[in-house]
């Protein structure tokens, strides 16, 4: 108790990080077709960041930009601890929510309210604090009395919803969200921000992934720029939007 | 808000938050193997229990009517019931193999989960495995109910779980080497379930081992009977209820080397590989 109280002031620190995949093209999938194609592998790799460093400071919003398949997802994902990097560090302090994609962290056989006990499980929450937090999450989503129906005869939106309330409702201190809003329709929408602007009055550092350039430039502190896997420009968020932008309309 | 989010390290802290955090999943895999089985009717863990009585009941029938197979007799000496010697073997292995052949559709069901959020994926298979030993000890009370009538029974007893709980460690070390081969090579379940048939013939459940020849066909086939991890699992289990002796120290302390050590290179292979597998398209 006698340490001082300083909050470490970066959220997430991302140094020198490279992330290469693996793709292997016919790779078999069976033992019968290993011994058959033996000798006969095509591996490719793909790097999908390369020497990417930026940090994050503790209760701001970050708003990552590029085209598709820039590399953008994938950081998200490694500051999310799904993947590791290949090579550099990422550090992430604190309970990090990550919304990447429609649905994610979802078992279809389970029901929502399964599902949301699974989710704050992963999140290392306790039954006591998700059966807490329940009532607000099923009230935010709206799914209604579908939270006790497997959740793979949700619809899309009914996914979404369930997956951006659990992730908001958490109190995460590191929240990630990947493109996710453009899902729901407008009320949700305006809900879903609303909602991430006041986390972020309360301290959450939120990572957003958006095309969306107007949002972003409306919402972020600071933007990252990523281009084929590096970064190439952080700051200001009009004027790596400006940037990207007249980047993004240039023949190449 | 919505969460009471309190410090961890304010609480009196028994476990790591990692562990807890691993505690909390494993039971929500398990709860979650456990409902897929019974939720359909309410005569569930009865139907559960249908698919080992009929194996007593068959291989009884077979081996013990028809084959004229005797098993020795029990502590108190009354009963010389084929089927429950069978049955106190076929308890063991059913958890060992039960859990060999869910993992790898444990580790496929949370796959697609495991792309989207990151969580300790060993603990779905070992949620698994803990559900499918709260499965099998509605079959070890049956057949320690089934003891009592014939009044064979006595403190030895405990070491039944104990049994059941090496075979599960042992087949969950196996089952994380089988989880991750199989999320490449699909047809490892195939041969997993072939190899599994072959398995239940090289252990002593539906013989005794002392009527296994020394040599056959040039295979020293006793040697190769003893010599299986899992005899001296079943080897302990038979102590337990049907002999009704203190396990032999040899036989326990070979049953648990095997099942620790088994568990701890399983579990070491599959955290190497699993991320890798998370990352595949």
């Amino acid at each position: 108790m006698n340490e001082p109280a300083r909050a470490p002031v970066q959220a997430v620190e991302v140094s020198d990080v490279s992330k290469r995949f693996r793709l292997e093209l016919n790779r078999p999938t069976s033992v019968k077709e290993a011994v058959l194609s033996f000798g006969r592998r095509d591996v490719r790799h793909l790097w999908a960041l390369r020497d990417v460093s930026l940090t994050i400071e503790k209760g701001s919003f970050f708003g990552l930009v590029g085209h598709n398949g820039s590399g953008k997802s994938t950081l998200l994902r490694l500051m999310a601890g799904i993947h590791r990097p290949t090579s550099g560090r990422i550090t992430a302090r604190g309970r990090v929510s990550a919304l990447l994609e429609l649905g994610s962290g979802f078992h279809p056989e389970l029901t929502g309210r399964e599902n949301v006990f699974l989710n704050g499980a992963m999140l290392g929450l306790s039954r006591r604090q998700m059966a807490s937090a329940m009532n607000d999450i099923i009230e935010f989503s709206g799914v209604g009395d579908q939270i006790d129906a497997p959740v793979k005869i949700y619809s899309s939106g009914m996914y979404m919803r369930l997956g951006f309330s659990v992730a908001v409702n958490v109190e995460p201190e590191i929240l990630l969200v990947d493109e996710v809003i453009a899902v729901g329709d407008e009320e949700f929408q305006q809900r879903c921000l609303q909602h991430m602007e006041r986390l972020r009055s309360g301290g959450t550092t939120i990572v957003l992934v958006s095309h969306d350039t107007a949002l972003v430039r409306d919402l972020c502190d600071h933007v990252g720029w990523l281009d084929g896997g590096h970064l190439r420009s952080v700051g200001d968020p009009d004027e790596v939007v400006d940037a990207y932008l007249v980047h993004a309309t240039e023949p190449t | 808000m919505a969460v009471n989010h309190t410090d961890p390290s304010a609480r009196p802290l028994r476990l790591s938050p990692a562990a807890r955090t691993g505690a909390r999943l494993v039971r929500s895999f398990a709860e979650r193997e456990t409902k897929a089985l019974y939720k359909r009717n309410l005569l569930g863990w009865l139907w559960s229990l249908l698919k080992p009585l009929t194996t007593v009941a068959v291989y009884s029938l077979v081996f013990g009517v028809i084959y004229r197979a005797t098993a020795p007799p029990t502590a108190n000496g009354q009963a010389e019931v084929f089927a429950l010697y069978l049955f106190s073997g076929l308890v063991v292995w059913n958890v060992f193999s039960t859990i060999v052949n869910g993992s790898m559709r444990w580790m496929d069901g949370v796959s697609e989960l495991r792309k989207k959020i990151y969580f300790p994926t060993e603990t779905a298979l070992v949620g698994g495995a803990a559900a499918t030993l709260l499965q099998s000890s509605l079959e070890a009370l049956v057949l320690v109910l089934i003891m009592a009538v014939l009044v064979n029974v006595s403190w030895t007893v405990v070491f039944l779980p104990v049994a059941m709980l090496l075979a599960a460690l042992f087949a969950l070390g196996l089952g994380f080497a089988a989880a991750i081969v199989n999320a490449r090579y699909r047809d490892i379940q195939h041969l997993t379930t072939i190899v599994l048939s072959v398995g239940f013939f090289m252990v002593p459940i539906v013989y005794t081992p002392d009527i296994v020849p020394d040599r056959a066909y040039g295979l020293p086939v006793a040697r190769i009977v003893e010599l299986n991890p899992l005899n001296s699992v079943i080897a302990v289990a038979r102590d337990a209820v049907y002999f009704l002796e203190t396990p032999d120290v040899a036989d326990l302390a070979t049953a648990a080397a095997w099942a620790i050590g088994t568990f701890a290179v399983g579990l070491a292979f599959f955290r190497r590989r699993s991320m890798a597998i998370s990352e595949e398209p």
